[in-house]
């Protein structure tokens, strides 16, 4: 597929800033199967000072000073992307305690190359900043996760149960919902669901990784799709031993396919937080976002 | 050398002692004798020098050296800003011996360690060849609060060494062996307080430091004031280096004023820095000022809200980025914090066979990390066997075979959730060697720990690998007790001498300033807090003088009169001078038919002078105590702007100040206030004379005479036109608390009149007390203070005091005269009054708006709460 991405966030402040110092994770990821091009990124005001680096996970960050005094911020990003249909893992491939024990600390199942991937790995089955692993959410994977059952089976009936039994509720969730107001609610939004998932997952010793991007929304039958109806997106990616990311949606039940595309990857939400800034100034703000992945 | 039985019987008895108490462990290592109860060879000169001494010699010559100490001002305090928790040491007069042959040894090991964590952490950030390679777990470096993933980037431009200067604790166990105990790598402390500590003892102890053999500490920080100005970027001449300190609220903030001083850096604080159009930049009284080296003195995490922990207040956003550009050199470089994980020494020996194909010459601790499952297993199968501690808070250890069972029990559920964030350990037996306890009189056997110091030199490079070459500090802190316990928590600290196998020169770093240290950024670039701070040790410093005098005069009344009918006395007057409020009338005056009189007028002399008394302690705003730890607060954020001798008399004053609530009677009361008032008197004096008359020593005068004149104006209003009993009694305590009295008798002879004393106090410009030479004085300094702006125009603060001085010059002396008769007199004199206490108010304002640092805390775009 070929998409025309805009993505535009846009604060107004109370007051005045006289200096910040930004951060966007805006600037999309080339994968096997997406390629970008023409992308531009465009700051109002100017900034001073404006670097491009890769991050520890190989995000692409821009960071950015403005030093003029403003009232208003607007990042914008275009960009067309070209996607084509992932590999897909074998249903059958390996037990899920088998994966447990190749990411187990002081053992090695697999020879020296596939040992390294495994090594890298593990960074995933930690804590992070927004997710704490837990008997609640062991208790919680397990449900799916019955013994010697196959990996990518459990993955895909949990991702399942999760679109399922929980609500999708915007006036539910803050950007900091813990975990377990999340599982006992079962009310949240994309990023609540895939923080669950992750924390589930690394609760019973996988690995797993939070993956934001924008997902091309379809109008209902008959209508005009309207500009700026589109939204962020997140979900995950559960490492399988041997073959390697595997993205599932919990929001919507299914794996991403072309109509999705990956902006960055992290730990979780804060290590891909599309924009965060320090500032002078600014008192309240208010916030704008606007979104259209527009298929060409 | 001579034969040790020709030791003094007194030095065989203390012998003999210290071998009692070291009582049956015979077998364990000792640092003074060997297993036959000699004197090892190293000690030998040092017991002979002791013993010429004499026992009441070495006291003697102790307590001295403790004066010393706290005399300069050695405290710490726990991240508490209160006066009586700060802390200072027991200083033993007894050193820590290192033979030639044990320090080659050590150098050489400490030397390996040091390259071996700079390759590591290079290695860490760089291309994690011991992840991949399966040589360190990912586990144990990732979830360490250390690692930064910001610092791991692709892009950095860091050429350099990663740790620049490295604190090593090692300690002696009591098999004699040497053991690394721990690294401190990020903002190692004690290079200050060790020299320090030498310098103290070599004055103390002259001829003992003067002909001994051991190595010199002078170059050790030339050449780490080399290393620091070798990474400014592009190699600028003479780069500005700045130490950054979390301030003065933290533990080391003496050691930070301390070593900025002796190094000649701008002492900054988060907030005095800013990043601006790439780079960092020191906010000055002159505009921003580039900065090229910051050695940091805060922890990794807090040092940029932007990239590390966004709820940071002692960091400067953008710091991360200016670093990682290469704009600015930060040492110890961010991310080096990883390096302290204590699981590491596990892993050590394994990492240097890797690393530099070399076996590790200096054993660390034995520590058994928990992320290894088969280690996790013998941990948790025989729990109350160990010691554990978490990765999180290294300093803290946790004992399973003290606990109850719930706590048992929750730490085994903690291990087994997280295993990799525990490490576990045998306590560390440790050897004995000599204290010298000033309380008794006794020399007895005590564990010590030592820290020595490990400097990285950008210029020199090792031959292997490219490492730089690492120098060590023949010397450094020990401090008295179980080993692993943290610095602080000592009470008693130790020099270390490494002896020399050939007499060493006596290099005098220790010549340091014995006079005022004068301060040598002084000019446009002063930092604005410090300008701040100064400013307001002037306001409170003659808030607390003022007030103190006001006290002194009320008290005396109370003495003199206090059991008169209240109405008769100055006390209400003074009391509303003090805003204090008079204890109410005993609610029953008919409780008071049935006492006698005598009986009623002592109850109300002991209500007076409870009141009074009670400010000694009272904890608010105004009363003395608060006066006084505002005034401290303030000399502590500048401490490296105040002369040695000024310091000495703030640290008496914290003796008085501490000494206060304890007072009961009026007399004790009134000398206390005298020594404060003469403390305070030699610290401004000792200021003035040592303090260039430059723009901070402006501030601070400034400071104290715009609230001397305010105190002036309002005691004037009272005695002149509120008071309830004016007259002679009142006009001559107004003279006295103003220290006018001696000066009014000299000039007029005579009895007080209200004209003479408001043409004293008021317009006479000759009297350094009287409102019209303090105007004068403000005019002065206002007019050389910076101007920020080339505005043609004159500041708001200049304006205040022409408008005072107008109003002063212009007042129709005549209509004053008539003070005690004439109602429209005091009318014009308080027309007066108010019309030069408005300016004076505003002025304070007025100085801060145009000269102090007004930068919001900065904010966060978007606060995520995780938990970092």
């Amino acid at each position: 597929m070929k998409y025309q991405l805009r993505h535009t966030t846009r604060y107004d402040y109370s007051s005045p800033v006289s200096l910040s110092h930004n951060e966007a994770r805006l600037l999309l990821r080339d994968l096997p199967w997406q390629h970008c091009s023409n992308t531009r990124l465009i700051i109002k005001p100017a900034p001073l000072r404006q670097h491009e680096r890769k991050d520890f996970f190989g995000n692409r960050v821009v960071y950015f000073a403005i030093a003029d005094i403003h009232e208003s911020l607007e990042v914008t990003v275009l960009s067309k992307v070209t996607t084509q249909a992932r590999p897909q893992p074998d249903v059958n491939s390996m037990a899920w305690e088998q994966a447990v024990q190749s990411l187990a600390p002081g053992t090695v199942q697999f020879d020296a190359a596939d040992n390294e991937e495994n090594l890298a790995a593990r960074l995933y089955t930690l804590n992070s900043p927004f997710i704490r692993r837990s008997e609640a959410l062991r208790d919680f994977a397990q449900a799916h996760f019955t013994p010697g059952r196959s990996l990518v089976e459990a993955v895909l009936a949990m991702n399942c149960s999760i679109f399922e039994e929980f609500t999708y509720d915007q006036e539910f969730s803050t950007l900091a919902t813990p975990l377990d107001e999340v599982l006992e609610n079962r009310k949240g939004v994309c990023q609540d669901f895939a923080h669950l998932a992750i924390g589930a997952l690394r609760s019973i010793g996988l690995a797993a990784r939070y993956v934001s991007g924008y997902l091309e929304t379809l109008p209902p039958p008959g209508q005009e799709k309207l500009l700026g109806a589109d939204a962020s997106h997140a979900w995950l990616s559960v490492y399988l031993p041997g073959w390697g990311w595997f993205d599932i949606d919990p929001t919507n039940g299914n794996q991403p396919n072309e109509r999705y595309l990956t902006l960055a990857w992290g730990r979780d939400y804060a290590d891909v937080t599309p924009l965060k800034g320090v500032m002078n100034g600014g008192g309240a703000h208010e916030l704008e976002v606007a979104v259209d992945v527009l298929p060409i | 050398m001579r034969n040790p039985s020709v030791i003094s019987p007194l030095m065989q008895k203390l012998l003999a002692d210290y071998q009692a108490e070291r009582g049956s462990d015979f077998d364990d290592y000792d640092d003074l004798v060997n297993r036959e109860g000699q004197v090892r060879a190293r000690w030998q000169p040092l017991v002979e020098e002791l013993d010429e001494l004499g026992l009441e010699g070495l006291q003697q010559r102790s307590i001295e050296a403790q004066n010393l100490l706290y005399e300069n001002g050695v405290t710490f305090n726990v991240y508490e800003d209160d006066v009586r928790k700060m802390r200072s040491w027991q200083l033993d007069p007894i050193p820590y011996v290192i033979s030639p042959q044990s320090w080659a040894m050590l150098e050489g090991g400490m030397r390996q360690r040091a390259r071996l964590l700079e390759i590591l952490v290079e290695d860490l950030y760089g291309e994690r060849r011991v992840i991949r390679d399966g040589v360190l777990p990912p586990e144990l470096v990732y979830s360490h609060p250390g690692w930064l993933f910001p610092a791991a980037d692709s892009g950095n431009l860091y050429e350099r060494p990663r740790v620049i200067l490295q604190g090593m604790d090692v300690m002696r166990n009591h098999q004699g062996e040497w053991r690394v105990l721990g690294d401190w790598t990020q903002a190692p402390s004690g290079v200050g307080y060790s020299l320090e500590n030498r310098i103290v003892l070599s004055r103390a102890l002259s001829r003992l430091y003067r002909d001994a053999p051991l190595s010199r500490l002078a170059g050790f920080l030339q050449a780490y004031h080399r290393c620091l100005a070798e990474l400014a970027p592009a190699q600028r001449e003479n780069p500005n280096i700045v130490l950054l300190t979390p301030g003065p609220g933290s533990s080391g903030y003496f050691e930070h004023a301390w070593l900025a001083n002796y190094m000649n850096f701008s002492l900054v604080e988060g907030g005095d820095l800013v990043v601006r159009d790439g780079h960092v930049a020191m906010r000055t009284l002159g505009g921003l000022k580039r900065v090229d080296v910051i050695v940091r003195q805060i922890t990794d995490p807090w040092c940029d809200p932007l990239e590390l922990r966004g709820d940071s207040l002692l960091g400067v956003p953008g710091l991360v980025q200016a670093a990682r550009r290469g704009e600015v050199a930060i040492a110890n470089t961010l991310g080096v914090g990883v390096l302290e994980h204590p699981a590491l020494a596990a892993f050590l020996p394994g990492l240097c066979q890797y690393l530099l194909n070399e076996p590790l010459l200096l054993s660390g601790r034995d520590v058994l990390w928990c992320g290894q499952p088969d280690y996790c297993q013998s941990v948790l199968s025989d729990l109350n066997h160990w010691q554990l501690r978490e990765v999180h808070d290294v300093n803290q250890v946790l004992v399973p075979a003290q606990m109850d069972v719930p706590e048992r029990e929750a730490l085994r559920r903690s291990i087994e959730a997280g295993p990799h964030l525990y490490v576990a350990e045998q306590p560390l037996q440790p050897a004995s060697t000599p204290s010298f306890d000033l309380k008794t009189g006794k020399v007895s056997p005590q564990p010590v720990n030592l820290r020595f110091f490990a400097l990285a030199d950008p210029s020199e490079r090792a031959d292997e690998g490219g490492a730089p070459k690492h120098r060590i500090m023949p010397g450094g802190l020990a401090w008295v007790a179980q080993p692993g316990t943290a610095i602080m928590d000592s009470q008693m600290v130790k020099d270390i001498w490494v002896l020399s196998p050939v007499a060493q020169p006596h290099v005098s770093l220790l010549q340091r300033a014995k006079g005022p240290i004068l301060v040598t950024r002084d000019g446009m670039d002063l930092p604005s807090r410090v300008a701040e701070s100064l400013f307001w040790i002037g306001r409170y410093g003659e808030r607390l003088d003022n007030r103190s005098r006001l006290m002194r005069e009320a008290l005396t009344s109370l003495v003199e009169e206090g059991q008169s009918e209240l109405e008769e006395t100055l006390l209400p007057d003074l009391f509303s001078a003090l805003k204090l409020t008079l204890p109410e009338e005993e609610a029953s005056q008919t409780e008071s038919v049935v006492r006698s009189d005598a009986s009623v007028s002592v109850h109300q002399f002991m209500q007076l002078r409870n009141v009074l008394l009670g400010q000694f302690s009272e904890e608010e705003s105004d009363a003395l105590p608060w006066l006084f730890s505002s005034l401290l607060r303030n000399c502590r954020a500048v401490r490296d702007h105040l002369g040695d001798d000024a310091w000495r008399t703030i640290n008496t004053l914290r003796q008085t100040f501490n000494s206060l609530p304890s007072i009961q009677g009026a007399n004790a009361g009134q000398r206390s206030l005298e020594d404060i008032v003469t403390l305070l008197a030699a610290f401004f004096g000792l200021s003035n004379e040592t303090m260039p008359h430059h723009f901070g020593w402006r501030f601070m005068d400034i400071g104290r005479i715009t609230e001397r004149c305010i105190a002036s104006l309002e005691l004037l209003q009272l005695a002149m036109i509120t008071a309830q009993k004016p007259g002679t009694d009142l006009w001559e305590t107004v003279l006295a608390s103003t220290d006018n009295l001696t000066v009014y008798r000299r000039r007029y002879r005579s009895q007080l009149y209200p004209a003479a004393i408001l043409d004293l106090l008021l317009f006479d410009e000759t009297n350094p007390r009287s409102v019209g030479y303090m105007l004068k004085r403000l005019e002065t300094q206002i007019q050389h203070l910076p101007h920020p702006d080339t505005s043609p125009f004159r500041s708001q603060e200049a304006r205040l005091i022409i408008q005072a001085t107008s109003h002063l010059h212009l007042v129709d002396l005549d209509t004053l005269l008539d003070l005690e008769s004439s109602a429209e007199s005091q009318a014009a004199l308080g027309d007066l009054l108010d019309q030069l206490l408005t300016p004076l108010n505003a002025l304070s304002d007025a100085v801060s708006h145009s000269h102090f640092t007004h930068a919001e805390t900065p904010k966060q775009l978007v606060s995520l709460q995780g938990v970092f």
